[in-house]
């Protein structure tokens, strides 16, 4: 019963604590940037994104929480390609991790209510299989997101597939479209419901 | 169906893609990867397609508006385990739900039940659609959604409320030949004494006047003013130019309101009773004895919505060709148009006593107004506009200019007999 209470309350935290570990780290970034104009750019960029994320919950605002995750982002990605150059590992690591952000409210705003407003048995098993299903793939694709850009990049370096030349990188991002686009055409290929 | 996260996803992905490109590294480029692996693993477990069964039961299926209505829905899994389902039973936008819910996101194995329950209201009139139940089967990761519909809807009529003109003195001026309860003036069977004449061989003991016999030294016989029935058509102006106010409160929901309860009060002094209803449509209820008449009239007035540029005209033309010559009309408008005043100059000329019961929109503007100094210079102006008009539409017919949050009856009952005795 203890872990029945601690659940929600868990799920209602994950998201908040994620977000400020990915601001602290952005800030962090872009505080060891030396040349002023591009510190206080990307400094306003962050906030810009720490504000918007703290009027989406105060104000239950939600139209601008993709505005505050985009800048909190863009603040750490444009620091990294633009001065700072980027380290593959922490870039991967903080994009899943601001991924996961995304991925743990949406559990904490599905599941928290259904333990909060108390659960029978059944239903418990049933919901307490659910989330864990749910958990395992955000892990599972957490992990995945790291690992196999790595092990892409260490083929590219490796000489197996030469990723560093141009035509290679127009190649790869033929590819990537190719996928999206498929990914985003299924739903609608598919047979609506009865 | 496509999320907003998976579409978001992907446009983190083509961006980050377009940026490596644009600055030549080959490490944003491998950021693209990530967003692209979490859309991959979300559709290889894309979530179940719901196979529901509903069931829904309403605990009235006609009640009057603003009165709760208890619902009672049980949904059924037939298809796949569901991890997790959102079921929504679907309300008209006039329903508010007071208790309960009509909403739930729940885990469904095979088989299993969901009851829903829940009292909604309405405080707007109207014949109502309760339903479709709509089912969503949510990915957890909100990677992917599948809709389905379950088209099972429950009618639910409501009606609007009823003034209460119990002791309003409301009566057509001219009869007809069947029995009722309006002075005829004439002499007939009724319980008003009328004047006394020679006894004739038939007349009944009880009416001779025993007092006038003796005194004369012959018999003499009571006679009484015959109560016979007259016809009364209420007319209702629910044109668009006539919606003024919030759903709730216009003049067109007053009106009927006032129009429910003038009817019920004639029918019930045995009169007949017809309706006109100005709307997107000119729908008309001949006029007819009784109950069955009362909930004829009902049914109209439950359907009527602000709609329609009918001219006043028409009304005229339908009065003259489907309904009697001798009727009292009652006229409920909220006079937005001086054409009204000539419209109702033509019915008099063509026999028909008018009488008009008038909500007042002006009285409900300045109840939702601000009521800012301009506003009062703009309602006093409009105020002498509409005292103007009524005071001319007063050389023909009786008016009652009503303020909707006043009852019908006491604005009624202020001038006493209604309409006026010739």
């Amino acid at each position: 019963m203890a872990s029945t209470r601690l659940i929600p309350v868990a799920l209602r935290a994950a998201p908040g604590v994620t977000l400020a570990l990915l601001v602290g780290w952005a800030t962090l970034d872009v505080y060891a940037i030396g040349e002023p104009r591009w510190s206080a750019a990307l400094f306003t960029v962050l906030s810009i994104g720490v504000v918007a994320e703290t009027l989406s919950v105060v104000l239950h605002w939600r139209g601008i929480r993709a505005i505050g995750l985009i800048a909190i982002g863009g603040g750490y990605v444009g620091a990294h390609a633009l001065v700072l150059g980027v380290q593959l590992v922490p870039a991967l690591v903080f994009l899943s991790l601001l991924i996961s952000q995304v991925e743990l409210r949406i559990l904490g705003e599905r599941f928290a209510p259904l333990y909060e407003a108390g659960l029978g048995p059944d239903e418990r098993t049933r919901i307490h299989g659910a989330l864990g299903r749910a958990v395992l793939r955000l892990i599972i694709s957490a992990v995945l997101s790291v690992v196999v850009p790595i092990l892409a990049a260490d083929l590219a370096v490796a000489g197996i597939v030469p990723a560093t030349t141009i035509p290679t990188a127009i190649a790869l991002a033929g590819a990537l479209v190719a996928v999206v686009a498929l990914l985003a055409l299924l739903p609608s290929l598919k047979r609506p419901a009865v | 169906m496509r999320t907003p996260l998976s579409s978001g996803l992907a446009a983190a992905s083509l961006g980050l893609l377009i940026a490596g490109l644009a600055v030549r590294s080959w490490q944003v480029i491998l950021l693209a990867l990530p967003p692209v692996i979490v859309l991959a693993l979300g559709s290889l477990f894309p979530p179940a397609r719901p196979r529901l069964v509903a069931v829904r039961t309403l605990s009235r299926d006609r009640a009057e508006a603003g009165r709760d209505v208890e619902v009672k829905l049980v949904v059924r899994n037939e298809g796949p385990p569901l991890d997790l389902v959102e079921i929504v039973d679907v309300l008209p936008r006039e329903f508010a739900v007071i208790h309960g819910t009509n909403h739930a996101v729940v885990s469904l194995e095979r088989g299993g039940t969901i009851p829903l329950s829940y009292t909604a209201r309405s405080p707007v009139k109207g014949d109502f659609r309760i339903g479709p139940v709509r089912a969503r089967s949510l990915d957890p990761l909100a990677l992917g959604a599948e809709d389905a519909t379950l088209p099972i809807e429950a009618r639910l009529v409501l009606a609007p409320a009823m003034e209460d003109l119990r002791r309003t003195k409301l009566q057509p001026r001219r009869t007809r030949p069947w029995y009722g309860q309006v002075a005829s003036r004439q002499i007939g069977a009724g319980t008003d004494f009328w004047g006394v004449r020679e006894y004739t061989a038939g007349d009944e003991v009880r009416r001779i006047n025993w007092k006038a016999s003796a005194r004369l030294d012959r018999l003499f016989t009571n006679e009484y003013e015959g109560e016979r029935s007259g016809d009364v058509v209420i007319v209702v102006d629910a044109r668009r130019e006539s919606f003024i106010g919030t759903e709730t409160d216009n003049p067109i929901e007053h009106g009927v309101r006032a129009a429910l309860g003038i009817a019920e009060h004639v029918l019930a002094s045995k009169n007949r009773v017809g309706l006109i209803v100005q709307r997107e449509v000119l729908d008309w209820v001949p006029p007819a004895f009784g109950r069955k008449q009362l909930y004829r009239i009902l049914d109209h007035l439950t359907h009527v919505r602000p709609g329609g540029e009918w001219p006043f005209a028409h009304v005229a033309w339908v009065l003259s060709r489907f309904f009697p010559r001798d009727c009292l009309i009652v006229l409920i408008s909220p006079l937005q148009d001086r054409a009204a005043l000539n419209a109702v100059i033509a019915m008099e000329a063509r026999g028909y006593d008018v009488a008009i019961v008038s909500p007042s929109p002006l009285a409900i503007e300045w109840r939702l107004g601000e009521q800012r100094p301009e506003d009062q210079t703009a309602y006093r102006i409009l105020r002498m506009e509409r005292d103007n008009l009524i005071s001319q539409l007063r050389r023909v017919s009786q008016v009652v200019d009503w303020d909707p949050a006043t009852p019908l009856a006491l604005a009624l009952r202020r001038i006493g007999t209604w309409p006026r005795p010739a």
